[in-house]
């Protein structure tokens, strides 16, 4: 059984080029856009929020029942969103419809994103949450969203949780009866993403302060609010089973099934607990980093048209997103089935369930902190900051004021 | 004549396969070099900068890249090691006038037709509560905990769910080496008074060379490219404790956007890989005994 020599050699090269192929999949899509001059038959739609796939696609349902377009909806694991829309777009096979995160996201894909300044639902958009880039209006917002602590009524008060003392002796309070205190969970934007917004956040300008900390006009260890939030994690981390054994799934069902007393989550997080049939009273309290008394309100996600399309499919692409935003069937998908709150002066929003109410009131007072995570360094947070979340939680001897010092080596070498 | 008849056939079969690989493997490799020497972020309609090679010489300075060197280097000696081992040993098993020997080699395989993705879920679950609840009931929580969350296990949790997953498969291998010894050989050698031990290490081994050349590349290459696993196993987690090869160059490509720097790092890994893997194939070929 001698094999044969030029054979293996040959398998060595192939199997070791297939490493270098594999990588080297994108690149050739410049002419992909405008191949086909015929009419649109259809569009397709891909977009990043998990949490509505299902109810999309029932809208993509009606909505061709309605009118004869076909819409095809890709799904999406979620967290590797902007990685597959880039694939999509290089490849040729780009969809029509996809969600852009952000300011910063859409500066990246500029020349993919279509104007939408002239289009009639763009008047209807609340005030300020247009996602605009150099005056154009170029994405149109899924809804205002809203996180904090979400908690079990029954087992915990509000006032119980206003400041770093009470909070913690809360927390330990639970850790001594066996029940999770705080839940957070694995993946990136749970674990450290959305709760690192907090000393972003309560900084008097978010924005400029991050501009400062990318030119390192100030440090993130000498800031007040990332000196307490150092505080706040070791003692998350000090009274909490450790989140990287949980999966968000696990996490909101733990929560459901009233053995963790609070999560860190979003109003986005009502409907599995509506799966779960929860028989207790949930509530949304604020963060108390600082003594902070509001929750963090923002545009998860924005709606773009592909504008590389040919001219038929970005028109119908943009008559889908006028159905679903002006028509009353393609409203009800919004305020009811996806659940969101509405940021278009025209969508009532509807009977809301207790967290995205809690969120609603928030941001119709204006007692709201903005969600800063918009403004950092892309991927910021699942390339740099999750790793050092990771090593703060399974090693014990790292400070808080360590994780805040790699924290902000995580933003330099992020923001380069 | 025949002899042309016999080109037309070869070709019949060849010219299809090989303007696959031309397409698939050949064309993105050279459009993967090309674009190693650009500083480029990967979206078709932005601008891509000629920068030479500065992509080679920063690489050299990135402390990432380089623990992720160090990662895989270190998880493919010990897979490779654990995985023709294991194999081995289970091909001794399954060759052995065993009663249950057809039943154990569907049974060793069978990790082998899972895919890599689903293994490394299953396994996940595996550590995180069977590890844990056998730390708990037995008391032994110092080995049986959740390897995944410890910077220097989770390497080893990679290594063990490799080597679960590859043994089978080097073991078909071995199987079919050591079938192809002829029984006439140790039949000698046990005439001559060579005990067990003796006839495994003068006639097994060196007649199992051309297996050992082609499980050692396989495990070589296998284990230097591995993705599935690692993603969905570890992530590359805890703290990139666990991000080889395959995966730092992804997360520089798709995570931070810099597609030519990616590139280049490949065109980097796709040397070292040609390298190890032609020298060990040299190696043993040279080892080889012709019968």
């Amino acid at each position: 059984m001698a094999f044969n020599k030029r054979l293996v050699m040959g398998m060595a090269i192939a199997a070791s080029a297939s490493v270098l192929a594999a990588c080297g999949g994108g690149g050739d899509g410049e002419e992909s856009g405008g191949s086909s001059g015929e009419a649109a038959d259809g569009i397709t739609i891909f977009q990043s929020k998990v949490e509505i796939s299902e109810q999309l696609e029932a809208a993509a349902e009606a909505y061709t029942e309605e009118t004869g377009v076909d819409v095809e909806v890709i799904g999406t694991t979620g967290d590797d969103y902007a990685q597959q829309l880039q694939i999509r777009l290089n490849n040729g096979t780009g969809p029509s419809i996809f969600s852009v995160q952000n300011t910063e996201v859409a500066e990246r894909l500029e020349s993919y994103i279509y104007d939408l300044s002239n289009e009639d639902m763009v008047e209807n958009i609340a005030p300020d949450m247009e996602l605009t880039l150099d005056d154009k209006v170029v994405g149109i917002p899924y809804g205002v969203e809203g996180f904090g602590i979400v908690y079990n009524k029954e087992m915990v008060n509000p006032e119980d949780i206003q400041d770093y003392d009470s909070f913690v002796s809360t927390l330990e309070k639970f850790n001594a009866e066996g029940i999770n205190g705080f839940g957070l969970s694995s993946e990136a934007y749970f674990l450290i993403g959305h709760i690192s917004n907090y000393p972003f956040s309560l900084q008097e300008n978010p924005e400029e302060f991050m501009d400062q900390l990318t030119n390192g006009e100030v440090t993130l260890a000498e800031t007040e609010e990332f000196q307490r939030f150092g505080e706040f994690m070791e003692a998350i981390r000090a009274n909490t089973p450790t989140p990287l054994n949980t999966t968000y799934d696990t996490q909101v069902g733990d929560f459901a099934a009233g053995q963790t007393a609070m999560i860190h989550q979003g109003n986005w997080a009502s409907g599995m607990l509506e799966d779960f049939e929860v028989d207790f009273e949930v509530g949304m309290a604020p963060f108390p980093l600082e003594g902070n008394d509001q929750l963090a309100v923002g545009v998860g996600s924005n709606w773009a048209v592909n504008g590389e399309k040919d001219q038929a499919e970005i028109d119908a692409a943009i008559e889908f997103l006028d159905w679903l935003h002006t028509s009353e069937t393609g409203q009800k998908f919004i305020v009811e089935d996806f659940g969101f709150i509405p940021a278009m002066t025209n969508i009532e929003a509807g009977d809301l369930d207790p967290l995205s109410q809690a969120v609603l009131e928030a941001s119709n007072s204006g007692n709201t902190i903005p969600w800063s995570h918009n403004d950092y360094p892309a991927n910021v947070v699942p390339n740099d900051f999750t790793p050092v979340a990771e090593s703060f939680f399974v090693d014990d001897s790292m400070t808080g004021e360590e994780l805040v010092e790699n924290l902000e080596a995580a933003w330099q070498n992020a923001a380069q | 004549m025949a002899n042309r008849k016999k080109i037309g056939w070869y070709l019949l079969f060849t010219v299809p396969l090989l303007i696959i690989f031309t397409i698939i493997v050949v064309i993105p490799f050279v459009i993967g070099i090309y674009y190693a020497f650009f500083d480029w972020d990967g979206i078709g309609a932005n601008p891509m900068v000629f920068t030479g090679l500065e992509n080679f010489r920063i690489l050299l300075e990135d402390e990432r890249f380089l623990s992720s060197t160090w990662l895989t280097v270190l998880f493919t000696v010990l897979s490779v090691v654990s995985v023709n081992i294991a194999g081995l040993a289970f091909a001794l098993l399954v060759t052995s006038k065993l009663k249950m020997a057809n039943l154990a080699r569907t049974m060793l395989f069978m990790p082998y037709l899972i895919g890599g993705l689903i293994l490394g879920y299953i396994w996940q679950f595996v550590f995180l509560d069977v590890f844990t609840l056998i730390g708990e009931v037995t008391g032994l929580e110092s080995v049986f905990f959740n390897w995944l969350n410890n910077e220097q296990f989770a390497l080893f949790a990679l290594v063990f769910v490799f080597t679960w997953q590859m043994a089978g498969y080097v073991m078909i291998v071995y199987i079919a080496g050591i079938q192809g010894i002829p029984g006439e050989l140790i039949e000698a050698a046990k005439i001559d008074g060579a005990g067990s031990w003796q006839r495994f290490l003068r006639i097994t081994v060196p007649l199992l060379m051309p297996a050992f050349t082609i499980s050692l590349f396989l495990t070589l290459s296998y284990g230097f490219k591995i993705y599935d696993v690692n993603l969905s196993l570890t992530g590359g987690g805890p703290a990139n404790a666990t991000e080889l090869f395959a995966m730092n160059i992804y997360n520089e490509i798709f995570g931070y956007g810099n597609y030519g720097y990616g590139q280049a790092k490949a065109i980097v890994f796709f040397i070292i890989i040609a390298a190890i893997t032609l020298t060990q194939v040299y190696l043993t070929k040279k080892r080889e005994v012709e019968m």
